[in-house]
């Protein structure tokens, strides 16, 4: 239970760190470090297949992606950020963390239990055969990714042929 | 269990909360991106935590893999699209983006 909360407090602190850091790099750096502890909060509830997807992918990958992003526009990047917004960040965190503690105290009791039977199987099972039209969605998503970046980028090859 | 479920589903809405001000307030395009990459994570935990509390963890596995799947598929189009709007706009800032020019 205590890990648990180390694990989860760790992760909000990562993700207010990542939109707090002036840097885009370090933002980029302290998402990555959160979705490490969100891996781990997976492992830890039992989820593992999920877990190592939420490392390999949203912490590798995806912060490879945003590492180039990063580096590819990194001339001009200085945007200014209103000056409110880092000074308010606190304000409004503590007021949402009062109001979102008594929300969840006072549904504690009042949410009913949904009716849900223990799962038969094995994960392999419920994700080939039972989520099967999942796995179809996932592949005209990455289709539909892939086409997008090259659509994209092909637009910029052009340009250069005129 | 059931107070481990309102601990988790607490610091999911902690991580939509962060996102949801970022998105609000910041101005840099790729900030914006990472605000809606920590609400996703926000979501994902709850799908998770409720999936392992209810003992349907198997399905739920199967739902964030899905979802990070999309998610994926998601960053790398923006990405390129942020990349595309840099190399016009030569800066990271959303407001430029409402000066629309017919």
């Amino acid at each position: 239970m205590i890990i648990q909360i180390i694990l989860l407090v760790g992760l909000v602190i990562f993700a207010g760190l990542a939109i707090l850091a002036k840097d885009l790099l370090k933002a980029a750096l302290s998402l990555a470090v959160a979705s490490l502890f969100l891996g781990i909060i997976f492992f830890r509830l039992s989820a593992p297949y999920a877990g190592v997807f939420e490392i390999s992918v949203v912490a590798g990958l995806i912060t490879v992606l945003f590492a180039l992003t990063i580096s590819l526009t990194r001339k001009n990047d200085q945007v200014q950020e209103a000056r409110l917004v880092k000074i308010a960040f606190p304000l409004f965190f503590i007021l949402f963390l009062i109001i979102d503690g008594l929300v969840m105290k006072s549904l504690l009791l009042k949410v009913p239990a949904l009716p849900a039977g223990p799962e038969a199987g094995t994960f392999g099972q419920v994700l080939w055969k039972q989520r099967t039209f999942d796995l179809i969605a996932q592949i005209g998503v990455i289709l539909a990714g892939v086409l997008a970046v090259l659509a994209l980028f092909r637009k910029k090859e052009e340009d250069k042929d005129e | 269990m059931s107070n481990l479920w309102f601990l988790y589903l607490f610091f999911s809405a902690l991580l939509i909360f962060i996102g949801i001000y970022c998105l609000l307030t910041m101005r840099n395009l790729i900030k914006l991106f990472i605000a809606i990459e920590i609400i996703s994570k926000g979501v994902s935990l709850a799908l998770v935590a409720t999936g392992a509390v209810q003992h349907t963890i198997l399905l739920a596995q199967s739902l964030v893999i899905t979802y990070i799947v999309v998610e994926v598929s998601l960053v790398a189009t923006a990405l390129a699209l942020i990349i595309n709007i840099y190399k016009k706009n030569k800066s990271l800032d959303v407001r430029l983006l409402s000066k629309l020019k017919g």
